[in-house]
């Protein structure tokens, strides 16, 4: 295969899997709860501003997955209880209210770590060699955790009690409480599970791109098109809605220019949701 | 009336209040807010959200921008085109609207992020056709309109457009596409049954919203000399919802109010106060929370004290349809549903060929409901057809088919619970009766029938106009969408357990009633699923017994009483 | 002609009001009618980035003008008067920007206008402000601004591109250059130019490329193509997070070992994004570094470090900008004795003032200026070499 080819095809690969991780979070969110969850992307810049913290005092890199179970756990348990518990019947108001949860998440980032960029030296330096091309290690290794993760928690939902649980509440609330499910608890937990794995995909990221308050606006918007566009919870919309949103982006970038890999990209995400209205691997 | 003239009073004297720069600035945010009127009219009334709104304020912007440098030496041509760049942003709304809700039906997220989509590509449009455009710098130097153009004409012009929408929004709102639009919004299987397309008065809302919103686009661009992508984009969007959502998205004035608090207040913050986001932030989660109806929901005590005297008008009576030539003719011929691998119907044949009341019994799952469903076309059949008046209306959609002359009531009570119960039955009078343009029409809230008189002699409640439907017990709503099915004075009618949860002198009651109406229906037919065999034995003149989705038995109380067949299935069901 | 005379009448009243307002304070009106407003302060509006993306610029912006107004308040003002600063957020969008002009025309009566934003905005305010009040226009441009009583004091492409491509060209050896951008008129206009500095020069360009304006872009694909070509050198015209995504990008597949890369908004903030990893081979051309040599620069630094401490936001050009912003507008106005707009036209025109690197020229509404070519080393610029007195080349008829 030609090298040029086979690094194009590694970056589409790249773009698709890492998109999967940064929407893992709101897929949980959104998908599970019916969370429009507008402040996804700032959980995700607290994962990043983490992995700079973890840098800066001098820990390992892998120092920053706790700080960040810690902040993001804590954060989604109080926004949870305050914030959305009393607007799950409410979908279009928890927009507004996320919407002035993400404007005070940036704010807080602004005070603590200030205006400007910031960035971190990539844990994994340099690149690899094969097949006749060179990838960055790191970002080889990023795929290969997205794949890892967003499939064991598939599988895990699919096969857990848990997961379980949580399929009966989201169909029926009541009967899930009937049967002795503590809804509340496992809307809690499963926020939090949200909240973290966007905190996660934002340590896999820092290595990347430039940390600053405003960089989760990158993120938001393109999750939520992942997701309507991939069909709302399951494994697989997760990875079509991420290899339409991002498949096409990569490779029109690759062969084309990058503003039209942007607007084929829209394009078919208007296009599917208008044609597919369940998502694109939905069966009608 | 009061109300109106106060508000336009108010308007004309704020600028000498407040000053002229606060005037050029309520004079910006009027613009914004016009378009978020339309916003409300959406979110509020019709029940979906546009996360695109910015599309059509900034389309009609850069259109009428276009028409004033072009037409720079005839700017009375310019000023032709406006109307047209705000009609150029309705149509397409409309047309987006129609594409989107035809293909969907449903109007939740989805809706809202195709919107929203539209919004990120006219973005990277505007910012990327640079010979068209103007690219990321915008269009620059557009005229502004003859005579209009120094500062304070600013705040006249956007105070009329303000309120000439608000006169629109107030206008709909009142007319019945307004009632039919919070009906969608509350219950919009009801209104398709009713046979209303829905998908169409959808599409009619986020029509005008997209014209307000084109408006506002249109006399912005001559009015600020410089149209720049910002206004397509997510931003703008992104603001009017908030804007709207925190004035309060189901009040006339509430999006307004939001517009002008919230707008104003930000930009008096943002160059003096360094934490005016923190503020605004927690001011949204505070409205949101503690105020679910916005803003405005705060004045919600003063109410009753500004709340207009409406004098009561004459009300007016529509003639009853007028009879059938011929009785109806309802056919289902060898009938199959099956939904993935469970088998609704199976090869179902029942004729209906004579005016009367029929019941259809049978043990749960027999497919009764589902044969309903199959009748009004919210089931597609498999194989067979359903034939009435000898034509297929199979395949058609449900408010279609129940336009031809059919009514149903389903089996839980589906009304409009937010609605007053006189709005409810004026929606079933409308059915059938009234169409496009005549929605417009306010009279039409007025409406009332021989029928509707005489039900409401019998349930002096229907008259009660004061009170919502929500208010009413599990009895009266039963009555309530009874009654509103006989309104529109059916030639099919399709009753789903009327009696259900009605004590024996209420069942007494309507039995009566439904007797005396059927009566009134000349040559209709009559279907009544029900399980308590003394309501059937009172009313059946003939009897379908259903199984398996398949026919069992049929014939007059007699023969199915004594039917072998029918004993042994329901003996069979009961073990 | 008709376009002028339409645009005229638009917003005359607040154009003849704020023109009042301004002759009234310095006209050379009676002797007791100056005494009475002689303490009254010289009202500047300032726009800056105090929200939205370009904020990462806001406080150095604030703090650079704030310290040339205390210096000059120092030394009596401008013709006597205190200068008084209306920081006012241009980091929205242009209407906001503008409502925002009017607000400080009408309710504060602002002598002067001073601005360090994207074109967009200025090309806004200039439709706005009409000329009634002198508007100095400070950061990197593309060139072209001619409007009547506007100044710009930015770098414009033939200061940055004319002696910093032609140096990769003689002195590195560079003969193929690749064009990577952000799709709007910045980085097209500076591309324009660059082409024929290269052609004239001898090399070529292999390819020119943009990616969409405000679209969360990522990098890849454009690298691999950049790795396909092998150029010598990549002429980089992306701004903030994407310049960093680049360049962090294109150091992460390797390609900073053998490709130069000249990146045209290349200033202190975005270099620490970009980080050290990333930085090798990484040029940047600019009338201002924090480290350029020179006396003035070190005696502004020390006065700045001086009045703001260890913890004082980080210097760069967008922020020395506005610095330089208020030392024009003392020259300007003390030599056209008020805010006259023909006194101000005229009197820039061999308008001479202190930057904060130097004595810079004011001709055709634009000035001449010292630039640096600097090579990063880490997270710091190295000035490798001086280029004096680089002229502006924009033909402005004053």
């Amino acid at each position: 295969m030609d090298p040029l080819v086979l690094t194009q095809a590694i970056n589409v690969v790249y773009g698709v899997s890492t998109l999967a991780a940064v929407t893992l979070g709101l897929a949980v969110i959104f998908g599970l709860l019916g969370v429009l969850n507008i402040a996804h992307g700032e959980f995700v810049m607290i994962g990043a501003y983490a992995a700079f913290v973890a840098q800066w005092a001098g820990w390992p890199f892998l120092a920053a997955v706790p700080v960040t179970l810690l902040v993001c756990g804590l954060l989604g348990y109080v926004v949870e209880r305050i914030l959305i518990r009393p607007l799950y019947r409410r979908p279009f108001d928890t927009l507004v209210a996320t919407w002035g949860l993400s404007l005070l998440l940036r704010e807080a980032a602004k005070a603590i770590f200030g205006r400007g960029y910031h960035s971190l030296t990539i844990p994994v330096p340099g690149t690899l060699h094969f097949l006749g091309t060179e990838y960055p290690t790191y970002r080889l290794i990023l795929i290969a955790i997205s794949l890892t993760v967003v499939t064991g928690l598939v599988v895990w939902y699919s096969r857990s009690r848990t997961g379980t649980w949580i399929r009966a509440m989201i169909g029926n609330p009541e009967l899930a409480q009937a049967q002795g499910i503590s809804v509340r608890k496992l809307a809690s937990a499963t926020f939090v599970t949200g909240t973290c794995l966007a905190g996660l995909a934002g340590i896999m990221v820092a290595p990347l791109v430039p940390i600053e308050p405003y960089m989760g606006l990158d993120y938001v918007l393109r999750a939520f098109f992942v997701l309507v566009v991939g069909g709302l919870g399951s494994v697989l919309g997760l990875f079509s809605g991420a290899a339409v949103i991002g498949g096409v982006n990569s490779v029109i970038s690759a062969v084309a220019n990058a503003t039209y890999g942007y607007f084929t990209m829209l394009v078919l995400a208007i296009l599917v949701m208008w044609l597919r209205p369940r998502g694109i691997v939905a069966q009608r | 009336m009061l109300n109106g003239s106060l508000v336009v009073f108010l308007t004309v004297l704020l600028p000498f209040v407040v000053g002229r720069f606060w005037a050029y600035q309520l004079g910006l945010y009027g613009l914004y807010a016009a378009a978020a009127v339309g916003l409300g009219l959406c979110w509020g009334q019709a029940g979906f959200l546009p996360l695109g709104q910015a599309l059509f304020f900034g389309f009609a912007a850069y259109l009428s921008g276009f028409a004033f440098i072009h037409f720079l030496d005839h700017p009375v041509i310019a000023v032709v085109m406006l109307p047209l760049a705000a009609l150029a942003a309705g149509l397409l709304a409309y047309v987006i609207g129609i594409l989107i809700f035809r293909r969907r039906g449903e109007s939740g997220a989805y809706f809202s992020m195709i919107t929203l989509a539209l919004a990120l590509l006219g973005f990277q449009v505007a910012t990327s056709w640079n010979s068209v455009t103007g690219g990321f710098d915008g269009l620059k130097n557009i005229p502004g309109i003859p005579g209009l153009d120094d500062i304070s004409s600013v705040y006249d012009l956007s105070a009329g457009v303000l309120l000439l929408m608000l006169a629109l929004c107030r206008w709909l709102r009142h007319a019945p596409v307004g009632v039919l639009w919070r009906a969608l919004a509350q219950n919009e299987r009801r209104l398709l049954l009713f046979g209303f397309d829905t998908n169409r008065l959808k599409a009619v809302a986020f029509g005008v919203s997209g014209l307000m919103a084109g408006v506002a686009g249109a006399i912005y661009a001559p009015e600020q000399g410089i149209v720049t992508p910002e206004l397509v984009g997510f931003g703008l969007s992104a603001d009017l919802v908030i804007w709207t959502a925190i004035g309060g998205r189901g009040s006339l004035l509430g999006p307004v109010i939001g517009t002008l608090v919230v707008g104003s207040l930000s930009s008096q913050l943002r160059d003096s106060f360094v934490y005016w986001e923190v503020l605004m932030a927690i001011f949204f989660i505070v409205v949101v929370l503690a105020f679910p109806q916005g803003i405005v929901g705060l004045t919600a005590p003063l109410e009753p004290y500004f709340a207009a005297r409406r004098r009561l008008r004459e009300p007016i009576t529509v003639s009853p349809r007028a009879a059938p030539e011929r009785p109806a003719l309802l056919a289902i011929d060898a009938a199959t549903v099956t939904i993935g691998d469970v088998t609704l119907l199976d090869r179902l044949s029942l004729c209906f060929n004579r005016a009367g009341i029929y019941c259809v019994i049978g043990p749960n799952g027999a497919g009764k409901t589902s044969m309903f469903n199959l009748i009004t076309g919210e089931l597609d059949a498999t194989a067979g057809k359903v034939m009435l008046d000898q034509v297929e209306v199979s395949g058609l959609e449900p408010h279609c088919i129940t336009r031809r002359g059919l009514a149903r009531k389903l089996q839980i009570p589906s009304i409009f619970p937010d609605l007053a119960i006189t709005d409810n039955l004026a929606i079933a009078l409308w059915s059938g009766r009234a169409s496009g343009l005549a929605l417009l029409d306010p009279r039409l809230r007025r409406w009332k029938s021989p029928m509707l008189d005489e039900l409401c002699r019998r349930y002096p409640f229907l008259a009660d106009a004061g009170r919502r439907a929500a208010a009413l017990s599990h009895g009266e709503r039963q009555i309530l969408e009874l009654a509103m099915a006989l309104l529109t004075e059916p030639r099919v009618l399709l009753l789903d357990e009327p009696c259900a949860g009605l004590s024996p002198d209420e069942t007494a009651t309507l039995i009566d009633a439904l007797r005396w109406a059927v009566g009134q229906l000349r040559g209709a037919i009559v279907i009544i699923i029900e399980h308590d065999m003394a309501v059937v034995k009172e009313l059946a003149q003939r009897i379908y017994v259903l199984h398996n989705g398949g026919l069992l038995a049929e014939g007059d109380v007699a023969a199915i009483q004594a039917s072998d067949k029918v004993r042994a299935v329901y003996v069979g069901a009961e073990k | 002609m008709t376009k002028r005379s339409q645009g005229f009448t638009r917003r005359r009243f607040l154009g003849s009001g704020a023109a009042l307002g301004a002759g009234a304070g310095i006209g050379i009106g009676s002797f007791p009618m100056r005494l009475a407003v002689a303490a009254q302060p010289f009202k500047i509006g300032l726009f800056i980035a105090l929200s939205g993306p370009a904020s990462l610029f806001g406080p150095t912006q604030r703090a650079c003008a704030e310290l040339a107004a205390e210096e000059i308040n120092q030394k009596g003002g401008i013709l006597g008067r205190p200068i008084k600063l209306y920081p006012t957020d241009a980091g929205g969008a242009p209407a906001e920007t503008t409502k925002s002009a009017v607000r400080l025309m009408l309710e504060d009566d602002v002598d002067l206008f001073i601005g360090s934003h994207d074109s967009a905005t200025r090309e806004a305010l200039v439709a706005t402000i009409k000329g009634k009040v002198p508007y100095i226009y400070t950061p990197v441009y593309e060139g072209g601004e001619c409007a009547f009583n506007v100044y710009v004091i930015a770098d414009t492409p033939p200061q940055q591109i004319h002696p910093s491509v032609a140096w990769m060209m003689k002195d590195h050896g560079a003969k193929s250059f690749y064009f990577i951008g952000d799709d709007y008129v910045w980085p097209r206009k500076s591309n324009e130019y660059a082409r024929q500095v290269i052609a004239e020069n001898g090399g070529k360009v292999v390819n020119e490329e943009y990616v969409p304006f405000g679209a969360p872009n990522k990098f890849e694909e454009v690298v691999t193509r950049i790795k396909a070509v092998k150029p010598d050198a990549v002429l980089i015209t992306l701004v903030g997070a994407d310049n960093v995504n680049f360049n962090r990008t294109f150091a992460g597949f390797g390609l900073d070992k053998d490709i130069a890369r000249l990146s045209l908004l290349l200033e202190e903030n975005t270099l620490h994004g970009i980080g050290a990893d990333s930085s090798r081979n990484l040029y940047s051309c600019m009338s201002y570094f924090a480290n350029a040599p020179g006396k003035a620069n070190q005696e502004f630094k020390a006065a700045y470090f001086k009045k703001y401490g260890a913890k004082a936001p980080q210097l760069s050009i967008i922020g020395v900008d506005c610095y330089d912003g208020v030392s024009c507008a003392k020259a300007l106005v003390e030599k056209a004795g008020g805010t006259n707009a023909r006194r101000c036209m005229a009197a820039s025109q061999g308008l001479v003032f202190e930057s904060a690197s130097g004595p810079w020229k004011m001709y055709n509404q634009h000035v001449d200026k010292t630039m640096y070519l600097a090579l990063c080393k880490g997270t710091e610029f190295d000035i490798i070499k001086t280029f004096p007195d680089i002229k502006h080349g924009q033909t402005c008829r004053a």
